[in-house]
């Protein structure tokens, strides 16, 4: 199932810690209640992203997922504002 | 906040320093800042004065101060690590923003499990023992130089650390031995056999994956109780000690002084010994390992027999100086599961101390039979984190 998302940030590849960096700053840009999509090829994302949104009181992580483009493998993660 | 990106002069330290640390017990505190999943499944272990928390780079970028705060006052210095690298600098960086002496593991923590020790044991007229360690995992390898000719017993999977060591002596590789079928790590030993044209030896036993049943795939020469070698000066002597697996083996090297030392894979470790049920067989097999602790090998050695096992379980264990290496008289005086005087009373001691069984172990005896031919990624993905091949306290 496809996440509606309001923006999308591309750290393809950026290395542990940009990803949630920049996230974390385009998160705060954007209103609450808005999705972020952000577009990574560290695998080790999808862990960082779950730890992360443990840690953060205003967001929500509603989905990841990994889609092949070209042979490498993207981490895709949505992640909400929710406050 | 500083970022990653931007020079710094924040410094690094190695992994082969931080062991250094760690064998001289230097007060040594560390930060890992990967996240809580990947710390939960290894990490740095040391000894008495290392101290590790776990405080994920993230939680550096939502609570700074919070975060910073959960490093103590009193400590000189923060050692901070990460998977890669670039996570551990930023923290690094933000710990020196705040006046806290910092610096980063070089390379990340596979740096760290990567890591291979070596040290000589023993050095005399006939030869040299020299023991070869990757310590994250807590396994152990030893070779053995005499006359110029060289044993490498139970061999780790990066073989570089043992030519390495064999140019230094110069010395040929004649004889690669396994004690057994190894399910923690992927054993050096064919990978050496093709390289140097050293005989790769092996019991027979562990020659059939246990799950699978299926027969290995691997050039080697088979073994059996009693045979007897020569390398340089010493005398070697197989001695059977199934129940680990059921063609494990100790090597017993004797000098010709009679002086002898004996390397028991795992079989006894020097606080342990090696858990029965990792063909999937404990309650058949526990056993036979109590015949052979109790009434096989005995009769074999004596108590001046130096005992070199392939593991260790925590840093402790060790002579003070790296060294993993005690007498027999030692080992029996020291290791509480080498005390029970009733068989009963062993096997229901050894069955109720197993461990977890570690799903990939199924899959690095694959892969040690020839039945799988792991890459790098997934080499290194089965061997992550410490051997769980002894009983648990
Ligand atoms: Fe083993
Ligand atoms: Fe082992």
């Amino acid at each position: 199932m496809t996440v509606a998302f309001d923006q999308t940030l591309d750290v393809k590849g950026a290395k542990c810690p940009m990803p949630l960096v920049k996230t974390r700053k385009a998160i705060n840009g954007l209103p609450v209640g808005a999705v972020l999509q952000v577009v990574a090829t560290d695998r080790g994302s999808i862990a960082d992203f779950k730890g992360w949104v443990k840690a953060a009181k205003n967001v929500e992580l509603l989905q990841q997922e990994t889609v092949e483009n070209n042979g490498t493998a993207l981490y895709l993660h949505y992640v909400k504002r929710t406050a | 906040m500083a970022l990653a990106e931007t020079q710094t002069d924040v410094k690094t330290f190695t992994a082969a320093e931080l062991y250094q640390r760690i064998v001289a017990d230097t007060p040594t505190f560390i930060v890992d800042v990967r996240n809580e999943e990947d710390f939960g499944r290894w990490g740095v272990e040391g000894r008495n004065s290392l101290e590790v928390i776990n405080v994920p780079y993230f939680d550096f970028i939502e609570d700074e101060d919070g975060s910073v705060a959960k490093v103590p006052a009193d400590r000189n210095e923060v050692l901070v690590v990460c998977a890669k690298e670039g996570s551990s600098q930023f923290v690094a960086e933000i710990l020196q923003s705040h006046g806290i002496t910092a610096r980063f593991l070089e390379g990340g923590i596979n740096t760290w499990g990567n890591l291979y020790d070596v040290r000589p044991v023993e050095s005399n007229a006939y030869g040299q023992i020299i023991q070869v360690a990757r310590p994250a995992r807590g396994d152990l390898s030893f070779v053995v130089v005499s006359q110029g000719q060289a044993a490498v017993i139970d061999p780790l999977r990066h073989i570089d650390h043992y030519l390495n060591v064999l140019n230094t002596h110069q010395a040929q590789l004649t004889h690669i031995f396994d004690t057994h079928a190894h399910a923690d790590h992927i054993s050096g030993g064919p990978a050496l056999a093709r390289k140097t044209g050293g005989r790769y030896f092996m019991h027979a036993y562990d020659a059939i994956h246990p799950l699978d049943m299926l027969p290995a795939r691997i050039d080697y020469n088979h073994i059996v109780d009693g045979q007897k070698f020569q390398v340089g000066h010493y005398t070697i002597e197989v001695i059977w000690f199934p129940g680990h697996t059921l063609g494990q083996v100790n090597y017993l090297f004797t000098d010709p002084d009679g002086k002898s030392c004996l390397f028991t894979g795992d079989g006894i470790f020097l606080k342990s010994f090696g858990r029965p049920d990792l063909g999937g067989r404990g309650e058949a097999w526990a056993p036979i390992v109590y015949d052979s602790i109790y009434n096989r090998l005995p009769p074999r050695i004596n108590k001046d027999t130096l005992i070199l096992p392939a593991h260790f379980s925590v840093m402790n264990e060790d002579n003070g100086q790296g060294v993993f290496a005690e007498t027999y008289e030692w080992v029996l005086a020291h290791n509480d599961a080498l005390k029970y005087a009733q068989k009963q009373d062993f096997l229901d001691f050894v069955l109720s101390h197993l461990p977890k069984f570690p799903p990939e172990y199924v899959e690095i005896k694959r892969a040690n039979a020839g039945l799988l031919i792991p890459d790098e990624e997934k080499a290194s993905e089965l061997e992550l984190g410490k051997n769980i091949c002894a009983l648990s306290d």
